[in-house]
């Protein structure tokens, strides 16, 4: 059985401010942290909890994601920064320039999550108003041209929406390990892209996830390597199953999505996903520093002994 | 009205000193012992990187007075955006300049990006905004708009990255940029937004900077022509009701007394290639560079022949990569130019000496205390230049 990687979402909206303490009790926070502390905070949580990665997703209502995974790399030693945006953001090259200093800068622990198929009407606040198919034809031209120039010293390319003449990276920004791509989308246009460019293709917890494997599958045949394949899901696990549904109850859900459960429970689903040919889990956990801890000490483990013995 | 003192920060490596041009520092060269970040242990790189480097100079700027630094990029260096984002969070005080070029990222993009930085910063994000000449040609990082073009973008830009800035919703329907219902969300939306340093030295960047620039930033030229710059960005803006301010972009070599200088660029003038010496060369379409090779009588033989002011030098891209003017004297003498810079009106200075590390070092201990500028200023606005001008030996006209 294949080893499963981890990865957490950040909650990029922020959370509520914290409770102001009374009046008589010194507090010497105000001034002394700035917004992003909390972020920083769940980075690092997951590069001691033994996480493979971070996901900032592409969210106009969030955080930038480019900034907030340079900042999680340089502060943590292992951690993978999967970094959120959109073919509409930069110049293929530009956003191939950002990366390669990043991944000078990070060992190569940068990833990116590229979103393609965002609803039209974010996509126009966004400034971006392609829509239907061809914005898949714009993200291959988007992939294709950021290869290019990451891995050619002469490269030229004329697109119908990007350009490049005489292009390619040089000296020490050439040469590093392109970000690892990581797309998603059940439509034939979706596969197709990720046949051509995706190293991991995720699905969510609404997609047909046996036929999005076999039918990318066989896109890939011919292509070079088959893409990974990932599933973004929620998780609230716990010791045991009441225990994890006294939770659910005390937030007001009593059927939560996605991994449910004890660990030893939430466990074996994963394993049923490995055994499907899934082995990139990204999971939505909340709040952020306390389950991240309680994921690394209880559920990751699970699997580092697989691993162990099966070598 | 303070003054704003910057300190470049080398985003492609740094020389030991300008006596050999050898890139010791980051790794622009191939690794090898002396060389630093990364260095060699037992053979092997040390895991250290170029960022190291830089995050050591910022460091060593915030400690030495400079409020800052401007990290230049070009199609050799690393990202600014990137460099930034990765200090933001080890440094205390440093402001980031980060120069860009509008047309490779979207402005809403850029205004997630820099929300999202001055968030990580405190608010210490500052832009260099610059419309091309960035060495090869702007297709090199697939750009196909032409050289007035990029100006009329810059525009455009600036516009639409103002209009998210405080909120929305924000529409727009330019030449180069459309957008509908746009604005940044609620915990990014109105900060501060980051002071704008304009470059660029043709008609076209002058016109431009008039409407978006808060301060207008030049190569150093000899200062009669600096200054004659200056009234003619003055006279632009002024029509359209702005006035910004102004800042210089400069090179320094400092020393206790001027011989000993001098004698530090002799030592890296043994090394410079003769051909250097008979006249410069074009490069891509850069209206600065071609200005700042007009102020000397090419060819030359010894170093002081590119002297085209007292201590203003025009050999320093000769010694290390970048733009030909900076002063070159004694402490005293480089903080009294700098001083009759300020005299002319120049609210902000982007200094630079090689290596950076230790030159910010000398800078702060020893340069920046010696300005008295509020001496000077008020006696001398822009408009009379004269008063604290120094003689001028070679200014040849201006393209």
């Amino acid at each position: 059985m294949s080893t499963p990687e981890f990865h957490l979402v950040l909650p990029t909206r922020g959370g509520p401010a914290p409770a102001p303490l009374p009046s008589f009790v010194t507090d010497l926070r105000p001034g002394a942290f700035g917004p992003l502390e909390h972020l920083a905070e769940i980075g690092r949580a997951a590069d001691v909890a033994g996480f493979h990665g971070v996901l900032t997703p592409f969210d106009p209502g969030g955080e930038e994601s480019l900034v907030v995974t340079a900042g999680l790399l340089r502060q943590n030693r292992w951690l993978r920064g999967i970094a959120g945006f959109h073919p509409g953001i930069a110049t293929p090259v530009y956003a191939a320039k950002v990366s390669a200093s990043l991944q000078r800068f990070s060992g190569d622990r940068l990833d990116w999550r590229l979103t393609v198929d965002l609803d039209p009407a974010v996509a126009r606040s966004q400034g971006d108003f392609l829509e239907g198919a061809d914005r898949y034809v714009r993200a291959d031209e988007f992939l294709t041209i950021a290869k290019g120039v990451w891995h050619e010293e002469d490269y030229t390319y004329e697109g119908r929406y990007f350009q490049v003449l005489a292009g390619g990276f040089q000296g020490p920004l050439a040469g590093r390990a392109f970000p690892r791509v990581l797309l998603s989308g059940t439509s034939t246009e979706a596969l197709e892209l990720s046949a051509e460019h995706a190293d991991v293709h995720l699905f969510g917890l609404g997609d047909d996830l046996d036929a999005g494997i076999a039918e990318l599958s066989e896109l890939s045949v011919g292509r070079g390597p088959t893409p990974a394949f990932g599933l973004r899901l929620p998780v609230l696990v716990r010791e045991d199953r009441a225990e994890a549904e006294a939770e659910a109850r005390r937030r007001g859900d009593d059927a939560p999505a996605g991994l449910f459960g004890s660990y030893g429970e939430v466990a074996d689903t994963i394993r049923a996903h490995l055994s499907r040919g899934v082995t990139v889990f990204v999971l939505e956990a909340e709040p952020g520093v306390e389950e991240t801890y309680r994921l690394g000490e209880h559920l990751l483990p699970l699997f580092t002994e697989e691993y162990t013995h099966a070598d | 009205m303070p003054i704003d003192i910057y300190w470049r920060i080398g985003t492609h490596g740094d020389q030991s000193s300008l006596r050999r041009r050898e890139t010791s520092r980051g790794d622009w060269t191939p690794l090898a012992p002396g060389g630093i970040t990364p260095g060699v242990r037992g053979g092997r790189p040390d895991g250290y990187t170029h960022l190291d480097h830089m995050a050591d100079v910022a460091r060593a700027s915030e400690l030495s007075g400079f409020v800052g630094g401007l990290l230049p990029s070009f199609p050799f260096t690393d990202d600014p955006w990137a460099a930034a984002a990765s200090l933001a969070r080890e440094t205390t005080t440093y402001r980031f300049m980060i120069a860009y070029q509008p047309g490779f990222l979207h402005p809403v993009q850029a205004a997630r990006m820099s929300a999202t930085l001055q968030r990580a910063t405190g608010g210490r994000t500052v832009y260099n905004v610059i419309s091309g000449g960035g060495g090869p040609p702007q297709l090199w990082w697939g750009d196909k708009v032409d050289h007035d073009d990029r100006y009329a973008r810059t525009s455009e830009f600036l516009d639409v990255l103002k209009g998210v800035w405080d909120g929305g919703p924000f529409d727009y329907d330019g030449r180069f940029y459309r957008v509908a219902g746009a604005g940044l969300p609620e915990p990014l939306a109105g900060q501060p937004f980051p002071e704008i340093y304009f470059s660029g030295s043709s008609p076209a960047a002058i016109a431009a900077a008039g409407r978006h620039a808060d301060y207008y930033l030049s190569w150093l030229e000899p200062f009669e022509a600096l200054a004659a710059k200056f009234a003619q960005v003055r006279e632009h803006t002024e029509a359209i009701g702005r006035s910004p301010k102004f800042a210089v972009r400069i090179d320094v070599l400092a020393r206790e007394t001027e011989q000993a200088a001098w004698a530090e660029i002799e030592r890296g003038w043994r090394h410079v290639d003769p051909a250097a010496l008979r006249g410069p060369e074009a490069s891509g379409d850069s209206v600065g560079w071609l200005r700042g090779q007009s102020f000397v009588n090419w060819p030359v033989s010894r170093p002081r022949d590119l002297e085209a002011a007292p201590n203003v030098w025009g050999g320093f891209h000769l010694l290390r990569g970048g733009p030909a003017f900076g002063l070159v004297g004694s402490y005293e003498q480089v903080a009294a130019r700098l001083d009759e810079l300020i005299a002319l009106g120049v609210d902000s200075f982007v200094l630079a000496g090689v290596p950076h590390l230790e030159e910010a070092h000398r800078v702060g201990e020893h340069v920046l205390p010696l300005l008295r500028h509020h001496d000077l200023r008020d006696h001398s606005p822009l408009a009379a230049p004269s008063l604290a001008t120094p003689s001028l030996t070679a200014v040849k006209g201006t393209v």
